[in-house]
């Protein structure tokens, strides 16, 4: 049966690339990494003052997508699991009202992205669980399908 | 509100249905290589006719009205245009295949007569949508094809009332307005707002969907100057293309799959949530106007939270829900049946009646719960559904 293990596109001269699907992000890759640590500072400073609203807003602006950039992604995750870590549950409606519809289908592409990471489910499962409960409510199932047809991947 | 009509056609899913003319008959598929014509009769529908030529699943069905011609699409590469002639053997009349050659190498996934039913487009796997006129002397259907820029399988077709340009849905995640001029049918095109000069494949537009979803369904407005386009993204975008101003409204539910005008400022939409949806608006903005399916009298269920709108809207979902939160298994579920008359996705929304101001008054849906519906356009529930989505 090793047919079906043929690389099929191998043979199509005209094949659909991966790229063809999504705009690339405008940003050059160092750039990207720049901005992911300008905004894990200022998500920092603004964590310190209890400020989560302005906080997630911050790290949910303009994700890094796309090849080549895996450090500022991660970064990126760090940065909003670090939001999600430090509210408390009695908060989590009010600030997930208080994002735009982008920002509530970025932070579901994080939650799924932190469900994925190996060994993750031991430190912030429940954490990451509560935010998915919460923001499905408010987003709806929409918002989870968006997450899974959608190429740019954080 | 009139009741919107029920037919229970079969235990299988339609797939596409299309009605004629003066609407007495009805042709659908059930997921097979058949067609099947319905008449009507008193209150329900009899098979009259079956279209049995294809080999392969058919996948769209479309009736020209005043010709009354039916042109099928199958998963076996081919189309056929139907004829009725008189059989002199039996006297009566019979539906009669023309092979049209599409010359594609993969499924045709979706097909539609244009305005003037001279021709007709044929959507496919190929990448390419086939535009098919008649060639009176060789006696059958030739196509010439729309190719660039199609990345992949185009998933829905529609019409501009001007009979020349064609909107595409593609699963390339772009909706696009094609020209499909054809220099032996077609008279020249007055210049209309998606472009002035349209030789046969001028792109006049192309629109990416929001979130990568594929464009399961497109629709140009009745004066043809907006596209409506559904993905699978779970939203729907209007694309006015002065400017162009583009409005994207994001759905709570499930992803549609069909969508059609129903006048300049209203649309219905239908896909995965069973329920046919009415959004309104203009070049200013468009929301929500509610839902046909007024399923405020069936929610009997009183449950802890009524729960979504639609598919999870059931008591076997609560029960599993009530399972999984509270840890509790209740009695065995009795009552499957969704809270939505379709009890399943909805494949197919059409416009089925006219009413006096040129509006179209009712609609017809079919869907994979073996189903058709016919739902009174004016009967929106806005009650229902923000009740519902307030619960949630």
């Amino acid at each position: 049966m090793s047919f079906r293990k043929i690389d099929i596109d191998a043979f199509d001269e005209d094949v659909l690339q991966e790229t063809e699907l999504y705009e690339p992000d405008p940003r050059d890759p160092a750039q990207v990494l720049a901005d992911a640590r300008q905004k894990q500072a200022t998500v920092r400073s603004a964590l310190s003052r209890g400020d989560i609203s302005s906080a997630l807003n911050t790290a949910l602006d303009s994700p890094p997508y796309g090849p080549n950039v895996d450090e500022a992604k991660n970064l990126t995750l760090q940065t909003v699991v670090s939001v999600l870590n430090s509210t408390k549950g009695t908060e989590i409606p009010n600030v997930l009202k208080s994002l735009s519809q982008d920002a509530q289908d970025t932070l579901m592409k994080y939650i799924y992205k932190g469900m994925g990471m190996p060994g993750w489910g031991d430190v912030s499962g429940s954490v990451l669980l509560a935010w998915h409960e919460k923001l499905t409510e408010v987003a709806g199932t929409g918002c989870i399908v968006r997450v899974m047809s959608d190429r740019r991947t954080v | 509100m009139a009741a919107p009509q029920v037919f229970s056609i079969a235990q299988a899913p339609i797939t596409c249905h299309a009605f004629n003319g003066d609407r007495s008959h009805l042709a659908l598929s059930l997921n097979d290589t058949k067609v099947d014509v319905y008449t009507k009769q008193g209150k329900g529908w009899q098979i009259t006719d079956t279209l049995s030529e294809h080999d392969r699943t058919i996948t769209s069905i479309d009736w020209a009205p005043i010709t009354n011609r039916i042109v099928t699409a199958s998963q076996d590469r081919n189309a056929y245009v139907w004829s009725q002639s008189l059989d002199p053997d039996t006297g009566r009349m019979v539906w009669k295949p023309t092979l049209v050659l599409l010359r594609i190498n993969r499924a045709a996934t979706f097909v539609r007569w244009s305005p003037n039913e001279d021709k007709f487009a044929v959507a496919s796997g190929a990448r390419t949508i086939a535009i098919c006129s008649f060639d009176p002397e060789n006696n059958w259907w030739v196509a010439r094809h729309l190719k660039k820029p199609i990345r992949s399988t185009v998933l829905s077709v529609d019409w501009h009332p001007n009979n020349v340009l064609l909107a595409a849905g593609s699963a390339d995640t772009k909706a696009r307005v094609f020209s499909a001029y054809i220099k032996d049918v077609d008279k020249r095109p007055a210049p209309t707002v998606w472009g002035e000069k349209l030789p046969f494949n001028t792109v006049c537009g192309e629109y990416a969907s929001p979130a990568g979803g594929w464009v399961h369904a497109v629709g140009f407005s009745p004066s043809g100057d907006t596209l409506a386009f559904a993905s699978h993204d779970s939203s729907i975008t209007i694309v006015y293309p002065g400017g162009p101003t583009i409005h994207t409204i994001r759905l709570q539910s499930l992803p549609f799959v069909t969508l059609t005008w129903t006048a300049e400022d209203t649309l219905v939409a239908a896909g995965y949530d069973c329920n046919p949806v009415v959004y309104s608006g203009g070049l200013d903005g468009w929301s929500l106007a509610g839902t046909l399916d007024d399923t405020v009298g069936a929610t009997k269920t009183g449950g802890t939270r009524t729960g979504t709108v639609g598919r999870l809207n059931t008591a076997a979902f609560n029960a599993f829900r009530n399972a999984d939160t509270r840890g509790h298994t209740s009695e065995t579920v009795t009552d499957t049946e969704l809270h939505t008359i379709h009890q399943n996705t909805i494949t197919s929304v059409r416009p089925y009646e006219k009413g006096a101001d040129g509006t179209v008054a009712r609609v017809s849906t079919s869907g994979v719960d073996g189903k058709l519906v016919i739902w009174n356009v004016s009967a929106v529930s806005a009650g229902g559904l923000t009740g519902r989505l307030g619960a949630i």
